[in-house]
């Protein structure tokens, strides 16, 4: 009896892992080998044509004296604490108030809302640069509609930032709100029934059942929208280039710089580590904050 | 039931496995029953694209032991990752094309081959001096030229005319004629706002026609921390700063269009311009006149122009070698027709030259043969680090309030470290 028990175990354990595998085995290509490999490409000077010259080190101590780098991290974090808390409230916000809708306007909201996610990067990128247009642009013609002046917006050192904020916003609202819609919807409705009988409803139902209960997919949202916000590369490429001036340079951009412009794959691997390394420092920071042990 | 079950699994697994082992297969160019076989890639579209075509369909007939295969792709890419990441690889084309910002990045990593070897007799003298010294490198001939593309000043003449404004001829002029042609429906002037080697390229003329470079003539000094230097940069910026030059453009700055659609009254743009407006804005009445000079300045432009290259890891350098040679450094037809009918440019040969002379004769090539060919000074090739060292100073005097002076000492310091590496 004992014996059988064991057998069907290990014959469970080892579908699991069967079933885990093929994702594993892709992982291991795809991401975790290239990582070694970024980690010694690092420590070597290497221009991608010539051979690798060993230099240990070297690469990490020119990136501490690097003010470009740093300002590019700079302009990264800056990013990133506007975006990530934008993005969170207006998802949650969206996903409470198209839960109130009736089933049919939900589907019509849903799939409205999904829409820019389904755009490529490089076409949403190209639409809002007509809309951001500072002569002709849709926005400054609405802005001069309503009096007021024309805006540069990616044209100025001082909007740029803000401006594609806006347009990966606009990208991922739908996402991340559906993310939260789905978890609103698991709530059982009797929570509700009960506060409403106790007189809790509108606001003090959403801080008091609501949000505590959205606490892992919370967590989850702020976590992901973190680390994406440390990788976003395309939209700003095709909208400004880094500028005006290095204004939207993030750390990103500095490291395809490096190696495709100087082709310094050394330094821009070594940069792509220590970047690596900061949102991992920053996830398991975040994590460590928000999940409590209850 | 279950040896169906795993056969099934098998097969599944294998046929996913597939693509995998094709894919390793289709490596570097092969050679079956003693024909060699080129890999060519092309950045170029439309009719340019399809001369380069021709060009390798020529070939390969009157070639039987060769056959070139050529693959374009957009030039963003192939300006940026495309190359180095197929080099990389080992997977790089034989022939490519190289522009004169991308050169020195090339040439510094040994990719290039000597052409030297393969020039037919009388061919190497046949080349415009300033020409070959672009593409030579310690002593090696690593590219061939094939084209000369200069910089002129194009204009709307009825917007000028209901401006009254006159054609400006000095950089005071500019910027006056820029202001008065700013209005709500169209821009003053149009210049490029993204930071890349075509930006450069067309705030060069206004440093050069002050009599000031960005290194010294033995490469080894940057002279960037100058008055000269920081005029031109503060007069470059100035249009930005005002506002008579767009800070964002929704055509690129290369393309005439900005000036054929009427969103602008000017725009410094190239040779390669005359065949758009040809054929496309006919419509429009399109005047053209040397850049402005400052007071006490000459005359300057900028000759840019793209060269083609042999990979000098290729398993066939000589049979890529001798294509490019026959390309352009022989028969005068293939570089006449390339400068003459496909698009505008000056050839890079003497002979080239003087056989299109009836062709720099018609419409507004004949104000960029008269009044701009003599002043034209090639691009420069300076190493990466410097392009971006110089497009940043750009930036800043376009949109931050640095002043030109201080800009161009932080820069100069830049220059000199890349060029003590």
């Amino acid at each position: 009896m004992f014996k059988k028990k064991n057998r069907l175990k290990r014959k469970e354990a080892l579908t699991a892992y069967g079933f885990v595998l093929p994702n594993f085995i892709g992982l291991t290509i795809f991401v975790f080998v290239p990582m070694v490999y970024a980690f010694y490409v690092s420590l070597h000077q290497w221009n991608a044509l010539s051979p690798k010259v060993f230099v240990g080190f070297d690469n990490y101590v020119q990136m501490a004296k690097d003010k470009e780098w740093w300002h590019s991290v700079y302009n990264t974090f800056i990013f990133t604490i506007i975006y990530v808390p934008l993005l969170f409230g207006l998802s949650l916000f969206f996903a409470v108030l198209i839960h109130q809708l009736k089933s049919r306007y939900e589907s019509l909201a849903r799939t409205l809302f999904l829409l820019p996610f389904a755009i490529t990067s490089v076409i949403s990128a190209t639409i809002w640069m007509f809309l951001y247009d500072p002569r002709n642009g849709f926005i400054n013609q609405v802005l001069k509609f309503f009096g007021g002046h024309s805006q540069q917006f990616l044209g100025s050192t001082n909007q740029a930032l803000i401006s594609i904020i806006v347009v990966i916003i606009w990208i991922n609202l739908g996402y991340n709100m559906m993310i939260f819609l789905a978890s609103i919807k698991e709530i059982p409705t009797d929570y509700y029934e009960a506060a409403r009988i106790d007189g809790a409803t509108g606001w003090k139902a959403f801080r008091f059942i609501t949000f505590p209960l959205l606490r892992g997919t919370s967590i989850f949202i702020l976590v992901v929208t973190t680390i994406g916000s440390f990788q976003v590369f395309d939209q700003i490429m095709v909208m400004t280039k880094g500028g005006p001036a290095n204004a939207t340079e993030v750390s990103v951009l500095y490291i395809y710089k490096q190696a495709f412009e100087f082709l310094n794959m050394g330094y821009a691997s070594a940069l792509a580590v220590v970047l690596f390394i900061i949102i991992f420092v920053l996830s398991l920071t975040q994590l460590k904050l928000y999940t409590r042990k209850d | 039931m279950k040896v169906w079950k795993t056969l099934t699994v098998f097969l599944l697994a294998l046929i996913l496995a597939l693509p995998l082992a094709a894919c390793s297969s289709s490596k570097s160019s092969g050679d079956s029953k003693g024909i060699v076989t080129l890999k060519f890639w092309d950045f170029h579209t439309d009719a340019e694209k399809k001369f380069f075509q021709d060009l390798v369909k020529e070939y390969n007939a009157s070639h039987p032991n060769v056959k070139i295969e050529m693959a374009s792709f957009n030039q963003s890419d192939y300006t940026t990752t495309k190359l180095p990441v197929a080099f990389a690889n080992n997977e790089g084309p034989d022939i490519f094309m190289v522009s004169p910002g991308g050169f020195t990045k090339f040439a510094q990593s040994g990719i290039l081959a000597d052409l030297n070897p393969y020039f037919k007799d009388g061919v190497k003298e046949d080349f415009l001096p300033s020409a070959l010294d672009a593409v030579t490198y310690n002593g090696k001939v690593l590219a061939l030229p094939f084209e000369m593309e200069l910089l002129g000043l194009y204009y709307n003449k009825q917007m000028l005319k209901d401006a009254n404004v006159e054609v400006p001829k000095t950089w005071e002029e500019l910027q006056e004629a820029a202001k008065k042609l700013t209005t709500d429906q169209h821009a003053g002037i149009v210049l490029p706002t993204d930071k890349e080697p075509y930006l450069n390229f067309l705030w060069y003329p206004f440093l050069w026609q002050q009599g000031g470079d960005v290194i010294s003539k033995d490469g080894k000094k940057a002279t960037f921390d100058t008055p000269e230097v920081a005029k031109a940069l503060d007069f470059w910026g100035s249009f930005f700063q005002k506002g008579y030059a767009p800070s964002k453009l929704q055509i690129g700055p290369t393309d005439i269009g900005n000036l054929g659609t009427g969103k602008t009254a000017m725009q410094i743009c190239g040779t390669w311009a005359i065949p758009v407006l040809e054929n496309k804005y006919k419509n429009v009445d399109v005047g053209l006149a040397p850049l402005p000079i400052p007071d006490g300045g000459k005359p300057a432009t900028d000759a840019g122009g793209w060269k083609l290259a042999v990979n000098a890891k290729s398993k066939h350098v000589k049979e890529a070698a001798d294509f490019v040679m026959w390309a352009f450094g022989s028969d005068k037809s293939r570089p006449l027709k390339w400068a003459t009918e496909v698009k505008f440019a000056y050839p890079a040969r003497k002979s080239v030259v003087e056989e299109g002379k009836s062709v720099y004769d018609k419409g507004l090539r004949k104000i960029f043969t008269e009044e701009i060919y003599d002043t034209a000074i090639p691009e420069p090739r300076y190493n990466p680090e410097i392009v971006d060292a110089i497009g940043e100073s750009l930036q800043k005097v376009m949109f931050s309030d640095a002043k030109g002076s201080q800009v161009a000492k932080e820069t100069n310091e830049k220059i000199q470290a890349a060029l003590n590496k």
